[in-house]
């Protein structure tokens, strides 16, 4: 087992990596996935914590955060279909209609 | 409550019934002035009724006091809604009933066709109600509310054309009205100032309490040495001081000097409301409030010598303004201020019945007077310019009657009602009073009142009608009886106090407890010396304006007097400029500081800095702040993660 600094690093590195995803990314498709990858690299900061704890609760905790992720998946891909079929363009920034 | 009791608490009951009916049920002009009509003769006759119980009480006693509730209790002062009815209440609520209730019945035809009837007759009645709540109240709050009733009431009725712009010259309704009620709030600021004088050192404000003698007045003797302390301007005496408060007031509501000038123009409201101003209510109320408190005047001679000297040469200025003017109720207004000054003048010197007695006849005559020319103006088509007149013998033979019979009386003609009561007050000033220069000035005034009304019935009557556009008619339909009947009321008033019968006398001597005075052979040569010589006077008026002089006068043209005495009578004319110096102290200044702080403070400062720069603030504001939501989910993506970055930040390096 690898000490604990290790599995954080990851986890941070993946939601630094997810963040710019976000931030930088055009493709709604790309903004979407980076989410993904934010989301998991916390699940993984949770486990790493809870095995150091020797604790079971967080470990099935991430269960249920992978299985609604998946239906929130399941919307989120819906919606980018609809946003396409709409726009022709999955280009984030074309998005700008909920503005002051 | 006794059966009497309740008959008197009747008498203001009718006229706040008949506003109510008007403002409230009744619609369509027959019926709003039918309403009104009957409401003030029943009015009267239920005075009539309680007069006459009055009369039938042993002469000491006679007094009623009701209390209908307690109105306010505040600590040790308590002011109950309470009347008071005594033979100085039944007299001046006769008057106003009397001549209202006639008033009524004549509006009834002269507004016809009016476009606000309903309101005219419910602020009649109301006007009618106030003033009987000011005589028949037993202590001086409910006169005050009175008081202040009346005073609303002659707002509203003289502006009661307030849409439109000029009556006459110069006159505008809606002004003339804001300046009778705001000239009137002067002198009441003194009678507010006199009631708390008086709440404060004797406890009550009620005159004579319920028994009769546990009012204020029969506290005054003791209170008499009393003095109050004004700080840097010394002492004065507690009921001098009283005194002269309550004369402010009276300054004012009687249009007395210096407080006259609301008067002339309040002839901008119907003619039957001037008639009811200056004859049956609202400017009797003075004179009314002096010989009410009386007690306070007898203990404070100072006092009453300012109420003389005030009344005096108000007589004089209201009687040479009134030589001076053109328009027809513009003569009777001054002529009004004129006669209320012989009216003060006289109870400045104690003689408190002949100013009642004045009072009442003047009422008669006055309202007959203003009826008729309020009759002319009819006639005429709304002209009241006596220049445009003339000739109008021929073309109203009836108001022509009257009219002289108004006039004669005015006068004081013997035998007709101004005569016994002018008289009398000008005899009180020469052997009661024994003021030479008081009497001189009651005189002269006197014979010029006898000029202007001279003046005034050549311009009106005599002649051929100077305007050729003018189509005068009589058509006098609910106005005759009023006339006709007020004309012998004029003729036959004097009967009330005649030397040696002298019925007023007594019938006000358990009030006023005044005794007659007896009746000399020389005030009989003194006041035949008077009537020759208003007779002489009033024959100079009509001469001088009936003949040639006169037929030479078109409109728009000076009096031939301003040729000979130029800026003198134009002094006159413009009430010894009494209008033009409070406009030049009070008026402008005002007004230049109203519009500094218009321009500059309310303009700029509150609407430029507070309301539009606080807008304006908020407006560019909200746009920069507006300029973030640029609907870029990227760019609030980002700046929630700042957010969180800071948040979580503060969180784990603060904690």
């Amino acid at each position: 087992m690898l000490p604990t600094i290790f599995y954080i690093g990851l986890s941070v590195l993946l939601f630094v990596i997810g963040v710019c995803g976000v931030l930088l990314r055009r493709s709604t498709l790309m903004v979407f996935m980076s989410i993904e990858l934010m989301l998991n690299s916390a699940n993984l900061a949770l486990v790493t914590f809870a095995n150091q704890r020797q604790s079971i609760d967080a470990q099935i905790m991430v269960f249920f955060v992978i299985t609604i992720a998946a239906a929130e998946v399941a919307v989120g891909l819906a919606l980018l279909v609809m946003i396409f079929m709409r726009k022709q363009t999955t280009n984030i920034d074309t998005m700008t209609t909920l503005k002051g | 409550m006794t059966q009497i009791s309740w008959l008197i608490a009747l008498i203001p009951a009718f006229p706040l019934a008949g506003f109510l009916l008007n403002v409230f049920l009744v619609r369509g002009e027959r019926a709003n002035g039918t309403v009104a009509s009957l409401s003030i003769v029943a009015a009267f006759i239920t005075t009539v009724i309680a007069v006459i119980n009055l009369a039938g009480m042993a002469a000491e006693s006679r007094f009623i006091a009701i209390t209908l509730w307690d109105w306010l209790a505040v600590g040790r002062v308590t002011v109950s809604f309470g009347l008071w009815f005594d033979p100085l209440t039944a007299v001046m609520a006769l008057l106003i009933t009397g001549v209202g209730a006639l008033i009524h019945i004549y509006s009834i035809t002269y507004m016809h066709g009016d476009s606000r009837p309903g309101r005219y007759f419910a602020y009649m009645n109301l006007f009618v109600f106030a003033m009987l709540i000011l005589v028949m109240s037993d202590n001086l709050f409910l006169l005050f509310l009175g008081w202040e009733g009346v005073g609303l009431c002659s707002f509203l009725l003289i502006g009661h054309w307030f849409d439109r712009k000029h009556v006459a010259p110069g006159i505008v309704p809606s002004e003339a009205a804001t300046k009778a009620f705001v000239v009137n709030r002067v002198g009441d600021a003194g009678l507010l100032l006199a009631m708390m004088a008086i709440v404060s050192h004797f406890g009550t404000l009620s005159f004579f309490g319920s028994d009769g003698f546990s009012g204020f007045v029969s506290q005054l003797t003791d209170a008499s040495f009393t003095t109050i302390s004004l700080g840097a301007f010394g002492n004065v005496g507690l009921v001098s001081g009283i005194a002269f408060l309550i004369i402010l007031g009276v300054v004012g509501k009687s249009a007395q000097l210096p407080l006259f000038v609301w008067l002339p123009d309040a002839m901008a409201g119907p003619t039957p409301v001037s008639a009811l101003i200056h004859a049956a209510t609202m400017v009797t109320a003075g004179v009314y409030l002096i010989v009410r408190t009386h007690a306070v005047f007898d203990l404070a001679p100072d006092a009453s010598g300012w109420v003389v000297i005030i009344g005096a040469t108000t007589a004089l200025i209201g009687a040479t303004a009134a030589i001076t003017q053109f328009d027809i109720k513009r003569v009777l207004a001054y002529s009004t201020i004129s006669q209320l000054g012989f009216m003060i003048a006289a109870a400045g010197m104690g003689a408190y019945t002949a100013a009642i007695f004045h009072l009442l006849t003047h009422g008669l005559f006055k309202a007959l007077l203003f009826l008729g020319s309020g009759a002319i103006i009819h006639g005429m088509h709304n002209i009241q310019d006596m220049r445009r007149m003339g000739g109008l013998r021929k073309h109203m033979p009836v108001i022509f009657l009257v009219y002289i019979v108004g006039a004669l009386a005015l006068s004081g003609i013997f035998p007709l009602a101004g005569f016994w009561s002018k008289d009398e007050i000008i005899a009180h000033a020469w052997y009661g009073a024994q003021n030479i220069n008081v009497t001189v000035i009651l005189l002269l005034s006197s014979l010029l009142t006898a000029f202007y009304m001279g003046r005034q019935v050549a311009l009106t009557f005599a002649g051929e009608v100077r305007d050729k556009d003018a189509h005068p008619h009589e058509d006098l339909g609910s106005m005759k009886w009023p006339l006709y009947i007020l004309a012998v009321a004029s003729v036959l008033g004097g009967l009330m106090n005649l030397p040696g019968v002298h019925w007023l006398n007594d019938w006000l001597n358990p009030v006023l407890h005044q005794e007659a005075e007896l009746f000399t052979l020389s005030m009989g040569i003194f006041a035949a010396v008077t009537v020759l010589l208003a007779t002489g006077s009033g024959y100079l008026g009509y001469r001088i304006y009936s003949g040639p002089i006169g037929a030479r006068i078109t409109p728009g043209d000076e009096d031939p007097a301003h040729y000979y005495l130029g800026d003198i009578w134009k002094g006159f004319e413009m009430g010894w400029g009494l209008d033009y110096v409070y406009q030049r102290i009070f008026v402008k200044p005002y007004r230049t500081l109203s519009l500094f702080l218009h321009d500059v403070f309310d303009q700029q400062a509150i609407d430029g800095i507070l309301v539009e720069g606080s807008a304006e603030m908020v407006g560019r504001f909200s746009q920069a702040v507006a300029r973030i939501q640029n609907g870029n989910v990227r760019t609030y993506a980002l700046v929630f993660l700042i957010g969180v970055v800071v948040l979580v930040g503060y969180v784990v390096i603060g904690a």
